[in-house]
């Protein structure tokens, strides 16, 4: 059975970009355009993967990943950040997070600067996804 | 009443990330969520003759929109706050009215807008149209045009202009829950000089002597609270007078109420927050009587 794949991601362009890349995979995406949605969507839908941008209205990815991954029951969905905002600026966000007295989460399975390259991002899905 | 979700919407033409920073001692007070709004003016993407919808150009000022706040963000991100972003086409009041209710901010911080010489003298500026419709408390720059720099933290000493109307008693509430993000608050009423000259010298002085009384009872509720106030009375045309008390106690913003008058009166009878709004080299904080 095709997996599902939820794409959480504001700019259009890069929405359409995604969609044509997991269905060209036999994948079927689900799409939300902000963090609030996303969180919406992972827990209607239960995707097999998680495509998360970071800057978008209403809740950042970086607040989304923290939450998916301090609940219990939606921790091990795997998630790739694609995003504009580095890998760095995303480690270091997340350590303050728990600076401020939230718990430690694990990296994220990959981390995808923009832009991505089609084949790139396909290989990625298929290596977490087998 | 809490600032804990604040909108900066920036042109990148006179608000830029440092005064964005000098916002950010209101993190003692809770701020904690930075949303930001870029409003790309719709004639400059609009239909041309010959070249229709300007879609590459959309393309392009969209990106710089989205390199620049993700450099600022990036910033906030790291420091452990939330932050959102808004890059939308169109006309800028509406566009950050409806972006302020979709976040539910508590704060709007803009730059102070002018239009067009004859839009504005029908229409008024696009900061006037701002005060006149929302109901959040808006933050207005207007001096990076003269300086082009951000100073100090603008939330330090504050200068409370005080009318002892409904909008007098929201702007109380709000400074007072600013506690922790403000070190002194100069506390001002002005008495009108007109008013005071048809008064008989002995009415004049007890205007004076319950206008004195009612200022350090304002005092009182601060120093409860633990601020530093200090009261002052002046006499004279409110406007300048709250101008010159700012000069005089070296405040770093100014903080007035406002109630919602229709276009009419407001262009016609003029208000002191919209006047300092389009005046006042310093930064000004518009507390609506209506705020929650």
């Amino acid at each position: 059975m095709a997996k599902k794949v939820l794409n959480v991601e504001d700019d259009p362009d890069i929405r359409t970009f995604v969609t044509t890349v997991l269905e060209e995979n036999g994948f079927i995406p689900i799409m939300a355009k902000d963090g609030e949605e996303g969180t919406k969507k992972v827990r209607e839908e239960k995707p097999d993967l998680i495509i998360l941008d970071i800057l978008m209205p209403k809740e950042s990815g970086i607040k989304m990943y923290h939450e998916l991954k301090r609940n219990p029951s939606l921790k091990d969905i795997p998630v790739v950040m694609l995003s504009g905002v580095a890998k760095r600026t995303f480690l270091r966000s997340q350590v303050a997070l728990t600076e401020f007295g939230d718990e430690t989460v694990p990296e994220p399975e990959a981390y995808l600067e923009k832009p991505v390259e089609a084949e790139d991002l396909a290989e990625i899905l298929k290596k977490i996804l087998g | 009443m809490k600032i804990t979700t604040m909108l900066f919407v920036s042109e990148f033409e006179e608000l830029w990330f440092d005064a964005l920073q000098s916002l950010l001692g209101l993190r003692k007070a809770g701020l904690n969520h930075v949303v930001f709004l870029h409003v790309i003016q719709r004639e400059k993407v609009a239909m041309r003759r010959g070249t229709g919808y300007l879609k590459q150009e959309e393309r392009k000022l969209r990106e710089i929109a989205d390199i620049r706040f993700i450099d600022w963000a990036e910033t906030l991100f790291e420091e452990g706050m939330e932050v959102g972003a808004h890059i939308a086409i169109g006309n800028v009041v509406p566009k950050i009215l409806s972006v302020a209710e979709i976040e539910k901010v508590d704060l709007i911080v803009t730059a102070r807008k002018k239009r067009g010489k004859l839009e504005e003298l029908f229409a008024g500026s696009e900061t006037s149209d701002l005060l006149r419709r929302t109901v959040k408390p808006v933050l207005i720059y207007n001096y990076l045009s003269q300086s082009g720099k951000v100073g100090e933290d603008p939330f330090e000493r504050l200068l409370l202009a005080l009318d002892w109307s409904v909008s007098s008693e929201k702007v109380l509430d709000f400074v007072l829950s600013l506690k922790g993000a403000i070190k002194r608050v100069e506390i001002i009423h002005v008495l009108s000089d007109r008013e005071i000259g048809k008064l008989s010298k002995m009415e004049a002085h007890k205007v004076e002597r319950d206008s004195k009384k009612r200022l350090d009872e304002v005092c009182d509720v601060f120093a409860q609270e633990r601020f530093d106030a200090r009261p002052h009375l002046y006499i004279g045309n409110a406007e300048e007078q709250i101008e010159r008390g700012a000069s005089e106690h070296k405040a770093t913003m100014i903080v007035v109420g406002t109630k919602r008058a229709s276009v009419w009166k407001e262009r016609w009878s003029g208000s002191v927050s919209h006047s300092l709004a389009e005046k006042s080299e310093l930064p000004l904080l518009v507390i609506p009587a209506e705020v929650k």
